[in-house]
């Protein structure tokens, strides 16, 4: 049999699997996985070596076979054995990127815990980011900007009263907690993984963590293409929907540091992609938020570093040059938005009212 | 010159050699889920590649089975825009699905002329789908830039065809991933 007979039949088990997979048969689809990729190994030994482009995604296809079957080591073996040979470099690139996630697999299934399914996959991009490296305070923001987005998803789907003060509860912190793991190379990677509650099986978790995953991405996606119809329908609630928008748009990046930031669930291609565009988007509709504008308001911008705030009393100071500048109205500022960015350069937009400045917005300024 | 054309999404697997029975029948039921969001059957939708055109599409309306089994709009998007670019690539540009092949994340379509009989995939072109469902046509343009940026970085399986499905906005963009954004 030829290399077009053996690779037509892997093809019509993978596509077999990919319905069984829609349909929720996870186990169907893996069995069927597997035979496909048995399937492409016989494609690639009956294929002409010169043919190197179909060589080149006939061994990426049966790599990723494997690794959908969840067979990691065949598809390492797979991946460490084509890798030295004279295959395109796009092919390499993508065993590459295929190896990471196999080890992060095999991590996952020794390390001393339980993970609920679905990774999220986030990539920075462009600005000061490297291949493997980004500055460390540009991660960090990043990295609690996800935590504090997965926390709230957790709370809004077990139902918890809108949180302005403080941490997440124990409840929710156990129940869900995120994990990172380092991710395929290219930008700079990281995998979220949600790890399910070690008691998960002697209490009532009203928490279902393999949720969580797909509200966080679906509520992110929301909140970029459609704020106002979409997003709305799946946070009905109008005070989780503003810090949903909120904590997203502090999650996009303004294009110096970085200019893209790419997330997806690890078992789909399509990524969600926060870039300044989607930032000054994001930006425009939480200001639409707010409604007790009045006529002779007068919009301004101002540029400085958050030095104090009391959200009881309801102001922030900024630091502009040497001046102190009170800002009033801050009004019901959850902590995890408005929290990380004390001491740090923020962008406040008010109006001036009767020569007083009131806060319409906040955002940092990286 | 506008010219107006029947998009065809229904029985591809009987044109496109690379695709089989049931994935065929799966994108046509998530095509028909992501239309009947936003349209009445048969439906307007602006093709842009090198030339302008409008094709029309139609399909039988989901029924409540379908529609529940399709309610992951994530996963509903990328099906039926895979029915929805590959039939507009059928059209505009004369080229059927001639093969797929797995990646770690999805699967790569690879397209070649109609009547054509490659044996391997030397000189087929990759299909890039996406699909934008409550998008703008903004959207749907910038998520075909993005692509051609990607496409622009690093190396690139080419050569290479992007397209993306605008459900809303009744728009499907195509572009060789080649060209310069």
């Amino acid at each position: 049999m030829s290399w077009l007979q053996h690779h037509r039949e892997g093809e019509q088990l993978a596509s077999e699997a990919e319905v069984c997979w829609r349909e929720g048969r996870q186990e169907a689809a893996q069995r069927l996985y597997l035979r496909a990729a048995d399937a492409e190994e016989r494609a690639i030994a009956a294929l002409d070596r010169s043919k190197t482009r179909t060589l080149g995604i006939s061994v990426v296809s049966a790599a990723s076979l494997y690794y959908k079957a969840c067979e990691y080591e065949r598809a390492e073996e797979v991946a460490a054995r084509w890798l030295p040979d004279q295959i395109p470099g796009f092919a390499k690139d993508q065993l590459r990127a295929l190896l990471q996630s196999v080890w992060s697999e095999l991590v996952r299934g020794e390390a001393n815990a339980r993970f609920a399914q679905g990774q999220v996959l986030i990539s920075v991009r462009g600005g000061e980011v490297v291949q493997g490296g980004a500055p460390l305070d540009l991660i960090t923001e990043k990295m609690k900007a996800v935590a504090s987005i997965y926390y709230r998803t957790a709370e809004f789907l077990a139902n918890v009263s809108h949180r302005t003060r403080g941490l997440p509860s124990r409840a929710i912190q156990e129940s869900c907690r995120p994990w990172l793991f380092q991710a395929a190379a290219g930008s700079y990677q990281f995998a979220v993984a949600v790890q399910e509650s070690r008691q998960g099986e002697l209490f009532d978790n009203p928490i279902q963590p393999d949720k969580v995953a797909d509200c966080f991405l679906s509520i992110l996606r929301a909140g970029i293409d459609d704020p106002n119809g979409r997003l709305a329908e799946i946070v009905p609630d109008s005070d989780y929907r503003s810090t949903f928008l909120k904590l997203t748009r502090n999650l996009a990046p303004r294009g110096n540091a970085c200019e893209s930031i790419e997330i997806r669930s690890a078992d789909e291609p399509k990524a969600l992609m926060l870039d300044s565009e989607a930032r000054e988007g994001l930006s425009k509709t939480i200001r639409n938020l707010k409604t007790d504008h009045v006529a002779t308001d007068h919009p301004d911008t101002l540029r400085g570093t958050l030095r104090a705030l009391h959200l009881d009393r309801d102001w922030i100071e900024l630091m502009i040059q040497d001046d102190l500048v009170k800002v009033q109205g801050v009004g019901e500022q959850v902590d995890d938005v408005i929290g990380p960015m004390v001491n740090k350069h923020v962008v406040v937009h008010v109006v001036t009212r009767g020569g007083k400045a009131h806060f319409v917005d906040i955002e940092p300024d990286d | 010159m506008t010219t107006r054309s029947h998009l065809p999404i229904r029985d591809m697997d009987q044109r496109h050699p690379g695709l089989t029975k049931s994935i065929a029948a799966s994108n046509l039921e998530a095509a028909s889920v992501c239309l009947h969001r936003h349209h009445h059957p048969p439906a307007d939708f602006d093709v842009e590649a090198s030339d302008h055109t409008i094709l029309v599409v139609d399909w039988d309306s989901p029924d409540p089975r379908i529609r529940s089994a399709w309610a992951n709009e994530t996963d509903a998007t990328e099906a039926g825009a895979c029915a929805m670019v590959l039939a507009a690539v059928e059209v505009v540009e004369g080229l059927v699905t001639i093969g797929r092949a797995e990646t770690m994340t999805g699967a790569d379509y690879y397209v070649a002329p109609q009547g054509s009989q490659p044996n391997d995939l030397e000189e087929c072109l990759r299909l890039e789908v996406s699909g934008v469902d409550h998008g703008t046509n903004a959207m749907v343009k910038q998520r075909l830039k993005s692509k051609l940026a990607q496409a622009g970085q690093g190396r690139s399986n080419l050569p290479a065809i992007a397209g993306v499905a605008g459900f809303k906005v009744g728009l499907i963009v195509l572009a060789n991933l080649d060209t310069k954004p």
